[in-house]
């Protein structure tokens, strides 16, 4: 799992690459909590995402949640495998997928 | 050495030798060897320096009486002293002169002879006196004896032959028939200088061999008490600052290896010393305590991990019996058989099934998965299977039983976690499916005559995740003969030891294997399919199945139920 963070004023640009699952969820729910305030503009890019679980979808939606009330949230590069987990969860429903 | 045995005989052997002489024998044995080498050298040195001293003093006093006594004689009357002895007017006064000089200046013996010239192997005595206190007796006028030994027929040839002065004959070691003594010897000569006898002056050596024996004798007596003040000293000094702490750090730490508990005094409480002893006192100290911590500690976390445990296997058996697990579970009812199974990759999970009748006609059927894994996911798999399964008992269409469940769960979740739903209600007398589907896997259906096919509609979000939200419904009429296969995420996501995914592909075919078999086969074969997939990888998700056939309301033709 690698996590890439690149904040310009309030924008905050997340790079996930590897496995987002059990094990490697809580590395990126810390980074966010840390790095999320005061942020309006928040965008995830899975170009280099292999595999998303639950677990991960967690964060997803967490942040979501977060982003509600603060400003906007994108995800963007969303690859086949991890496009596919998005449409069986609902997640296409609610994120705001590019 | 008191001590070493003690310890010997308490530890008896260290690993497996026998011990040895301890450090306290080893270091006075060897100050003590050092010490008798040192009074060796000394006592030689000593003894040498002494006899040397000694014997020049002794050899001056013996010259300066016999220069004295030869200068008291005549040496033209030896002749005449030779032929008439004692019957010489003068012989007397000489004797006199000379008994005179030997009892007064510590002479024993001093007598004037002539040896034969020929070879010097017999002497005659002219003149002989002794001193009193003595115990030799004086050798008449006249008495011949032979020489002694050759050392003497030497200096008396030289004397004799004038190429010496004076000559010395030491006789103080080897064999000799009186005590050890000098003797002194110069010529007495007539006035043409030529040699006419020789004067003898003896000095008894005892008070140099006594003195020197007195003095070995200090040397070895001041040997032997400093021998003893050293071992008594380092003994103690030994014993208390060194082997005494030593032999407490030995016996604590033999102790402790057996024990494993605290010291009931602390090393460093008793032994105070500021060296290297000192130091491992105060490691073995912390060593220990810090044994006894780790120890502690580590008992009570195994004790803590048994009771985590007691109750993990507990709280295993709890989940599953929430879960309806007798099958067939309706023997009664001939319309549908099913049979499901929950398989966590941990004790607990947050996979889940459900099956009930909400009445006489409707089946419920759900299979969930709560996000996450382990006791968070189980606890949030309880309330909401719950929570679903009573709004499903109320009788509402599956999209409101989503919905009110969904606002249930998100009025208390703080913790953002969310469950995938598929729910459906089967009207068992006319086989009517209709489900909705929260964020979960598609189901398989096969109706009869065909194989299993995955059944795709459009999937609402998940629950718990956004309050309010709507669900949509969707519906299909099951034929009797046909088979409704149900599963999580675990199935798909099986993984094996090069990382691939059973993915669904695989599961389909497994399925479609054998699909005329019953729910309970059919399940066995995907779980078979899966097993040999993963193969030695470790199971990493919930494993839940459940498969259901629908009959209709009458028998089918030409297929028998294992009802």
């Amino acid at each position: 799992m690698t996590i890439k963070v690149t904040k310009k004023g309030k924008n905050l640009t997340v790079f996930l690459g590897g496995r987002l699952d059990t094990s490697t969820a809580p590395e990126l729910e810390k980074t966010l909590q840390q790095q999320l305030n005061g942020i309006t503009n928040l965008i995830f890019d899975l170009a280099e995402l292999e595999y998303i679980s639950s677990a991960g979808l967690r964060i997803l939606l967490a942040a979501h949640k977060t982003m509600l009330t603060q400003g906007s949230m994108k995800v963007i590069h969303v690859n086949e495998v991890v496009m596919e987990v998005f449409d069986i969860t609902g997640f296409v429903e609610i994120l705001t997928i590019e | 050495m008191k001590q070493k045995k003690k310890i010997g005989s308490q530890n008896g052997t260290v690993s497996g030798k026998k011990r040895g002489p301890g450090i306290v024998f080893k270091s006075i044995s060897g100050i003590v060897l050092l010490l008798v080498v040192f009074s060796v050298i000394v006592s030689i040195i000593g003894y040498n320096g002494f006899t040397d001293a000694l014997l020049t003093q002794y050899s001056e006093g013996a010259f300066l009486t016999a220069e004295y006594a030869a200068a008291m004689v005549d040496g033209e009357k030896m002749d005449e002293f030779a032929e008439r002895g004692p019957d010489s007017p003068t012989y007397q006064d000489t004797w006199n002169q000379l008994d005179k000089l030997c009892n007064n200046t510590g002479a024993t013996f001093i007598y004037i002879i002539r040896p034969d010239l020929s070879d010097y192997r017999h002497i005659t005595f002219l003149f002989s006196t002794i001193n009193h206190n003595s115990d030799f007796t004086v050798f008449d006028f006249g008495y011949v004896r032979e020489t002694t030994n050759d050392e003497y027929r030497e200096k008396y040839r030289k004397l004799y032959e004038g190429t010496s002065g004076q000559e010395l004959v030491l006789r103080d070691r080897g064999y000799i028939e009186t005590q050890p003594h000098i003797t002194a010897m110069v010529p007495i000569r007539d006035q043409l200088g030529k040699t006419t006898a020789i004067l003898c002056v003896q000095r008894q050596m005892d008070v140099m061999t006594t003195t020197r024996k007195k003095y070995v004798n200090r040397v070895i007596t001041v040997l032997i008490i400093l021998a003893v003040l050293v071992i008594i000293i380092q003994g103690f000094y030994l014993h208390r600052v060194c082997l005494l702490p030593v032999k407490k750090i030995t016996s604590e730490a033999s102790r402790f290896s057996k024990e494993n508990t605290a010291a009931a005094e602390k090393l460093t409480k008793t032994i105070h010393n500021r060296d290297e002893i000192g130091v491992l006192a105060q490691s073995i100290d912390q060593m220990e305590e810090r044994i006894v911590k780790y120890v502690d500690d580590l008992t009570k976390i195994t004790a803590e991990k048994q009771r985590i445990r007691t109750e993990l296997s507990l709280a295993t058996r709890i989940q599953a019996d929430m879960l309806p697990n007798i099958f067939p579970p309706f023997p009664g009812r001939r319309e549908f058989d099913l049979f499901a199974s929950m398989d966590p990759a941990k004790e607990v999970g947050g996979d889940f099934y459900d099956f009930f009748l909400i009445d006489d006609d409707h089946l419920c059927l759900v299979m969930a998965d709560v996000s996450g894994k382990g006791i968070p996911a189980a606890l949030f798999m309880m309330a909401s299977k719950i929570i679903l399964a009573n709004f499903a008992k109320m009788g509402k269409a599956p999209c409101e039983i989503l919905q009110e469940a969904n606002h249930a769960i998100c009025t208390h979740n703080r913790e953002d976690m969310f469950i995938t739903v598929w729910l459906g209600i089967l009207e068992l007398s006319t086989g009517r499916l209709t489900a909705a589907n929260a964020g979960h896997e598609d189901p398989v259906i096969r109706q009869p005559g065909q194989p299993f096919e995955l059944f795709k509609v459009r999937h609402d979000f998940v629950l718990g995740g956004m309050d309010g939200l709507r669900f949509r419904e969707n519906e299909i009429r099951l034929q009797p003969g046909s088979r409704l296969f149900l599963y999580t995420d675990g199935v798909p996501e099986a993984t094996n030891h090069r990382n691939e995914l059973f993915g669904l592909d695989r599961m389909v075919q497994a399925l479609n294997e054998h699909p005329d078999d019953s729910p309970k086969e059919i399940m066995n074969h995907v779980r078979n399919a899966v097993d040999d997939f993963v193969s030695e990888a470790e199971q990493f998700d919930d494993l839940t199945m459940l498969c259901l056939s629908y009959n209709g309301t009458e028998p089918h033709p030409g297929k028998e139920d294992s009802l």
